[in-house]
């Protein structure tokens, strides 16, 4: 194994392999930044090239592209509030208001520091995992699968933010996530469920305009109220924090590494999507917080809220290989089109691909590393020009984001029904800001609600109830429960210490 | 006078000859468009892409040829797009879902095309159908799945897909006892599901299945009436069907397979222009290069004319009326 490990290695830095990875990472460092057209699509763009190469260079192309728009993505999320892609919108959250308070570069370097943190660990969880990843993925069947997307909605208790009525607040926003979810045929019998005889919305609605709306628009209304630029009235000296960014992400090392096996772990689990990873590791960020004032800081600008989904989004890459590679099921809709290029090169995913073909498994490991560590470097030679766009005045900045807000809203199915969907949660989202309900469990509930129901529905299916019975899923709903008792805790807490508060 | 003449007479000439001359349509400096009613990635949109590649230079005037996805309610927005909107000039070529013509003749809401109306270029391959199960079950033939205790369970995605509705008719007409347990987000999960023996098959076309086939996975046991010679040994489902009604719903659902990736351009467009369409497609089928990339990508290419189709579609709509109830009874198509 070692010997293929090498192999691989030496194969990517081979001429023309690596010469391919630099095209794909300049190719994904666009693609990244700019919202809407997303790693899925470019990989389905980039397949038809693949076809004359051998598949190692095949790979260095699309993994050197797919594996850094979650590095690039990050950085528009934090500098304009925009998702660059749909795995990044939970660095807004922080991230973005970081820009706001002038941080911009502090939240850049932690970003870009724990997104090459994550994607090492992912892809040293793709390598070590190559002897046991058949026993891996066949433990988790349907009901774990469940019990998993449980755990992620019982999260969304540590993502409602401090405050009087927050959790309330929360699981009312996740339940109408769960309902937006439900808008679409209904997986067992293909009745059609909120489609109002429209055609557009027969398959369910689009994450990437639903997101773009909801966090794009409140911030470019926000900005046109203030009249400033981003990054408020603070003047430039701020600006040289990149440094500091990427000092925190050493300080909070065990967060970052955390959060990157929970990126790793939700990637391995085929069928959960692309957008789970960074929300379950933005709340367990949350709940590193050990008391409810720390807790309270998370949303206005906290540095951890920025390196838990920074490094979430990048270790995914690495996990969604494992269930693609090893048995050809693919755990988010970019790594189906991978699949095609599997196919192109001549190669079946499979038992092959961990014995014969190993060498070209560890080549996709190292790709994913050199590919994140060459755009880390070259991003931080212009990090802090990048972070000065927050100090350009509004009115400057404002055209330019609603472009991309649309454009990146329309160019994904080329649908007008999706720049409607965007205004429509543009409008959702500004209410919601306005009148401080918590944005993060709506989207959690959107991105969980069609596979809590399918999983639900085939465990009773297939087992009865027997399937509660099963140990993993005992496992995973003991640490689920766990989740939300520590969350209503910390906000008994804080009741408890505004109560004693007002009495003195 | 005699110039004059000379003049009115090759003017003459060139009035008579001038049809003759202009008649060649050329595709010079134009762009040609291929929508595609499926997001990028998937089988259709592959195809679509190969194409775009390898017609050019078999079309006069070498045009630039561009993909466009079109999303949404399983191709019909496409479909319905390049039926209204766009324009009779060759410039826009479709592909969408094969199933559309059944949409149509079960009247789904929502369509807005007449598939024959549509200025048919052919189908570059066809799909087939199988039902396969888990090897390590002691099942080989459809008579054992018939008398199988428990009841298989077969995976699969939803209605509307042939991982569903190949086996539901089998289930109802030839009464093999399974129970089909749908939900599952792809048919490569419902594979997993296989190997971790949550689930003992599914059906699917033969190309997605064949990997699996090949490493011994699973086994074949049934197909559907359009065929490949590696199962052509396989028995099809209508031809066991007990009584010819049913036989005439079973072909009903398979038939489109025929026309497995349909390509047409807009209603009304002219016969030269369908025409140098059809002889460009038909040179991109026998292209080897582009048959290699093909077969790489999982597609048997046998290029189904546009009159052939035609005549598919024409045969599905003028299905008997009790043989559409029954299978309305079934289908929703949603």
């Amino acid at each position: 194994m070692l010997d293929a490990l090498l192999q691989g290695l030496t194969a990517v830095l081979q001429w023309n392999a690596f010469s391919f990875m630099l095209i794909g990472i300049g190719v994904g460092f666009f693609v990244g930044l700019l919202p809407g057209l997303g790693g899925g699509t470019t990989l389905a763009l980039m397949l038809p090239f693949v076809y004359k190469m051998e598949p190692i260079q095949a790979f260095a192309f699309l993994l050197g592209m797919h594996s850094v728009t979650a590095t690039t993505g990050d950085i528009t999320s934090i500098l304009f509030g925009i998702p660059g892609e749909g795995t990044t919108a939970a660095s807004i959250l922080d991230g973005h208001a970081m820009a706001k308070k002038g941080a911009a570069g502090r939240a850049l370097g932690a970003s870009l520091m724990s997104s090459l943190v994550g994607a090492v660990v992912g892809a040293a969880a793709l390598a070590l995992a190559v002897p046991v990843v058949r026993p891996l993925v066949l433990t988790f069947g349907s009901p774990e699968l469940f019990m998993v997307a449980v755990l992620g909605i019982a999260s969304i208790a540590s993502l409602s933010g401090g405050g009087e009525r927050a959790m309330l607040r929360g699981f009312l926003a996740g339940c109408l996530g769960l309902m937006v979810a439900a808008v679409g045929p209904d997986p067992q019998s293909g009745v059609l469920r909120y489609t109002f005889g429209q055609l557009y919305l027969w398959d369910g609605l689009e994450l990437v305009p639903v997101l773009v709306g909801f966090f794009a628009i409140p911030e470019i209304i926000d900005l046109a109220v203030r009249k400033t630029a981003i990054a408020g009235d603070v003047s430039g000296g701020r600006l040289s924090g990149v440094f500091e960014g990427v000092k925190d992400t050493f300080r909070h090392f065990w967060l970052t590494l955390r959060c990157s096996l929970v990126g790793t772990w939700i990637g391995v689990l085929p069928g959960l999507g692309g957008a789970v990873a960074q929300w379950m590791a933005y709340a367990h960020a949350v709940q590193s917080a050990k008391t409810p004032e720390d807790r309270a800081r998370f949303g206005t600008g906290d540095v951890r809220g920025v390196i838990g989904p920074g490094a979430a989004n990048n270790s995914k890459e690495g996990g969604d290989l494992i269930p693609t590679i090893a048995f050809g099921v693919p755990g988010s809709s970019s790594m189906a089109i991978l699949l095609g290029a599997f196919f192109l090169v001549g190669l079946v995913p499979g038992p092959d691909m961990l014995t014969k073909h190993l060498p070209v498994t560890f080549s996709m490991v190292w790709t994913i590393v050199l590919a994140n560590v060459i755009t880390v470097a070259a991003s931080f030679a212009f990090l802090n020009q990048l972070a000065r766009l927050t100090s350009i005045r509004g009115e400057l900045l404002i055209p330019f984001l609603l472009f991309l807000t649309f454009i990146g809203s329309y160019t994904a199915h080329n649908s007008l029904g999706d720049i409607i969907v965007t205004l429509v949660f543009g409008l959702l989202g500004y209410v919601m800001v306005r009148y401080r309900w918590p944005r993060a469990p709506l989207v959690l509930g959107l991105v969980l609600g069609n596979i809590v129901e399918r999983y639900l529905w085939i465990s009773t299916a297939r087992y009865g109830l027997a399937w509660l019975g099963r140990p993993v899923v005992i496992i995973i709903f003991l640490v689920a429960v766990a989740v939300m008792v520590s969350a209503f805790a910390q906000q008994r807490r804080a009741r408890v210490a505004r109560g004693a508060a007002h009495a003195a | 006078m005699q110039r004059i003449v000379a003049f009115v007479l090759a003017a003459l000439l060139v009035v008579v000859l001038e049809p003759l001359y202009a008649q060649q349509p050329s595709y010079a400096g134009k762009t040609i468009s291929i929508i595609v009613g499926y997001a990028p990635g998937g089988g259709y949109d592959r195809i679509a892409r190969m194409v775009a590649r390898y017609l050019p230079k078999y079309l006069p005037g070498n045009p630039t040829i561009i993909v466009q996805n079109m999303p949404g309610a399983n191709s019909i927005i496409a479909a319905n797009h390049v039926y209204t909107t766009a324009k009779p000039d060759g410039l826009t070529v479709a592909i969408f879902n094969r199933n559309l013509p059944l949409g149509q003749l079960v009247k789904v809401e929502g369509v807005r095309y007449d598939m024959t109306k549509f200025a048919w270029i052919g189908s570059m391959s066809s799909e087939t159908t199988i039902l396969a199960i888990r090897s390590d079950l002691p099942y080989r033939t459809y008579t054992d799945l018939q008398k199988a205790e428990p009841a298989l369970v077969i995976g699969a995605t939803g209605p509307g897909a042939n991982t569903y509705d190949f086996p539901l008719l089998l289930r109802a007409f030839l009464k093999l006892n399974l129970r089909i347990i749908s939900g599952y987000p792809s048919s490569a999960d419902i594979m997993l599901a296989t190997e971790r023996k949550e689930v003992d098959g599914r059906a699917g076309s033969y190309s997605s299945i064949k990997p699996w086939l090949d490493r011994g996975v699973v086994r074949p046991i049934i197909r559907a009436r359009a065929s490949v010679p590696e199962i052509a040994r396989l028995p099809a489902d209508e031809d066991l069907a007990p009584d010819a009604r049913t036989k005439a719903v079973m072909s009903l659902r398979s038939t489109p397979e025929i026309i497995g990736r349909p390509f047409v351009t807009a209603p009304g467009t002219p016969p030269e222009l369908v025409n140098l369409l059809r002889e460009g497609f038909v040179k991109v089928s026998q292209d080897r290069e582009f048959l290699a990339e093909a077969t790489r990508a999982g597609f048997d290419i046998e290029f189904v004319s546009g009159d052939a189709a035609l005549k598919v579609i024409r045969e599905v709509l003028n299905s008997p009326a009790d043989v559409v109830r029954i299978f309305s009874s079934f289908f929703k198509f949603e």
